[in-house]
């Protein structure tokens, strides 16, 4: 069974759950992030914080796949002054909701002052709401910015091992490996990693707080990295019991540090029934629920 | 009514009750709402009915994170306002928590806003929880609850199988244009070779309209059981003696002993 931690199904269509239900992905972790174009106003935001923890929470269970998110003003938003102290104010009553397992994607990506206000903000809320991070690092100039999440983290006060860094590479996960915090990897079609430059990483690195995700959004991404990670692992002579660890063990035991990840609900697949609707609403489109 | 004291006893153990009795009205019920669940339970804690002269709420389906949201509702008494927002904006939980325990307090016009949100979100569990198990829909017409809304919430209750017996002390607000809207339900399921609510004759019963009578004949000889029950109690209902033939006439044919009670229990009312 794969943990997908890191991956935006809002944007994704039914054939995606499909598809990952078949591969193995068992429970999938949306963080809030931004929406493709700029939001203008933090009404966006409620009803998009809405829906992560409502109707997609409910389309994910219709394909027995557990849905949980994280929340937070992502960096780029950060940096909208029509919206970010806004977002700031709605944000506590959505870090107590049940799916919420943390606060991300924080972090930077512009790399400006207001990106590392809000961020110092929403790790003080984390703190506040006894939630782990997840760290949204540059695309851009990413070493360095690695380095100042570093630094942010570090003088906030958050104990490491509740922080995730995300978007790693090979040079990354040199300035990581020993902080006690986890590494965390997207494996995308053509761009950051790849399941076989991951294979490398953990080969030299182990498999100890490390975290791969496939990170698909809107863009050119795909849905099924983890598993095909898993495949070249196996391919390389990872045994099973390895592959789990690194793809289930591991994304459980980072986001079970928020009180709110019950393993054994885990074992078995989310429960829908078909003819149930959410707000009226359902994925059936009219077709009838028994016959697929 | 407050939450009964027993009730709170049976259903939050002492920690969740000194965490809830800690908190007061400067914190952000929003933000207190989402952990009810996770700190005070899940789960249904056996509770049972309870009947006052204002009040009749059947607590066997609530949860303790219910018992916990209505001590919460009544210690920090939020605006109607305030509420409409927690569940507008509430998490699966949270509006379940926020309808469920509507029950316990005097039905207002934020109770009617929430019927009237129940039925056109149509989330079977945020309506069960609002309209089942407690007299609130009644005590909601009575508050004001316009009646065509009432009669719209039936016909939906019908629409989603609910179960009518559940809304307790709907059955005074019967009306023949009511009874019309859940026969032609009906007639159309029937049309289309689909389910028809069973509670049908049941209600139509209590306040006939055009082609009522002849239906709830036509249901004691329905091959379906809860059809055939539901006409002899929609039967009793009409209170028209001169059905009482019928019944008499179907007895030695039905061979279902629970409905063979039900008919002659009719008789000797009817006598």
């Amino acid at each position: 069974m794969i943990f997908e931690p890191h991956i935006h199904m809002f944007s994704r269509i039914t054939d995606d759950y499909e598809a990952m239900a078949k591969h193995g992905i068992r429970a999938c972790l949306e963080p809030a992030f931004w929406l493709g174009q700029s939001r203008t106003n933090v009404g966006s935001f409620i009803d998009y914080f809405d829906t992560i923890v409502g109707w997609e929470r409910y389309r994910a269970s219709q394909f027995g796949i557990h849905h949980f998110c994280t929340m937070g003003l992502n960096p780029r938003e950060a940096n909208d002054d029509r919206l970010n102290d806004d977002v700031m104010e709605i944000l506590p009553r959505y870090c107590e909701k049940d799916s919420v397992l943390g606060v991300g994607e924080i972090g930077l990506d512009d790399q400006t002052p207001k990106e590392e206000k809000y961020m110092l903000a929403q790790i003080e809320l984390a703190i506040r709401h006894d939630l782990p991070i997840l760290i949204h690092t540059p695309h851009r100039d990413k070493k360095k910015g690695f380095e100042r999440c570093i630094d942010i983290c570090k003088d906030s006060g958050i104990a490491m091992e509740r922080v995730l860094l995300d978007h790693g590479n090979e040079e990354t996960i040199k300035i990581t490996k020993e902080l006690g915090c986890w590494s965390g990897f997207s494996i995308y079609p053509n761009t950051k990693m790849t399941p076989e430059r991951m294979v490398v990483i953990v080969e030299e690195y182990g498999l100890e707080r490390m975290i791969v995700n496939s990170a698909a959004d809107w863009g050119i991404s795909d849905p099924l990295q983890v598993p095909k990670t898993v495949a070249a692992m196996k391919q390389k002579g990872f045994t099973q019991e390895q592959c789990d660890e690194l793809t289930w063990e591991n994304p459980i035991n980072f986001f079970a540090q928020s009180g709110r990840l019950d393993r054994t609900v885990l074992e078995e697949p989310a429960k829908f029934d078909r003819r149930e609707t959410f707000t009226g609403n359902s994925i059936l489109r009219g077709q009838d629920p028994d016959s697929f | 009514m407050v939450i009964p004291s027993d009730i709170l006893t049976q259903a939050l153990q002492p920690a969740a009750r000194e965490w809830l009795d800690s908190l007061d009205a400067s914190q952000d019920i929003a933000v207190l709402l989402p952990q009810l669940p996770r700190r005070t339970g899940r789960d249904p804690f056996g509770g049972t009915r309870h009947t006052s002269d204002d009040h009749d709420v059947d607590f066997a389906p609530w949860r303790s994170c219910d018992v916990a949201a209505a001590h919460l509702f009544e210690k920090l008494n939020p605006t109607g306002e305030q509420l409409r927002d927690l569940f507008a904006h509430g998490d699966f939980e949270e509006r379940a928590m926020v309808m469920r325990t509507r029950a316990v307090f005097p039905a207002d016009d934020t109770t009617c806003h929430l019927i009237l949100e129940a039925q056109r979100t149509n989330t079977q569990d945020h309506m069960e929880a609002l309209i089942l198990d407690s007299d609130l829909v009644a005590r909601a017409v009575d508050a004001g609850l316009p009646i065509d809304d009432f009669n719209r919430l039936i016909l939906k209750t019908a629409f989603v199988d609910l179960p009518f017996g559940r809304m307790f002390g709907s059955e005074r607000h019967a009306s023949a244009e009511l009874s019309t809207m859940v026969q032609d339900l009906a007639t159309e399921r029937e049309a289309a070779g689909r389910k028809v609510w069973y509670d049908t004759n049941r209600v139509i019963g209590l306040a006939p309209a055009p082609g009522t009578i002849a239906r709830l004949l036509g249901g004691l000889e329905h091959g379906d059981d809860n059809h055939r029950l539901a006409a002899v109690e929609g039967i009793v209902s009409t209170g028209d003696t001169e059905l009482r033939k019928y019944l008499e006439a179907r007895l030695p044919r039905e061979p279902k002993p629970s409905i063979r009670d039900a008919i002659e229990s009719a008789l000797q009312a009817t006598t």
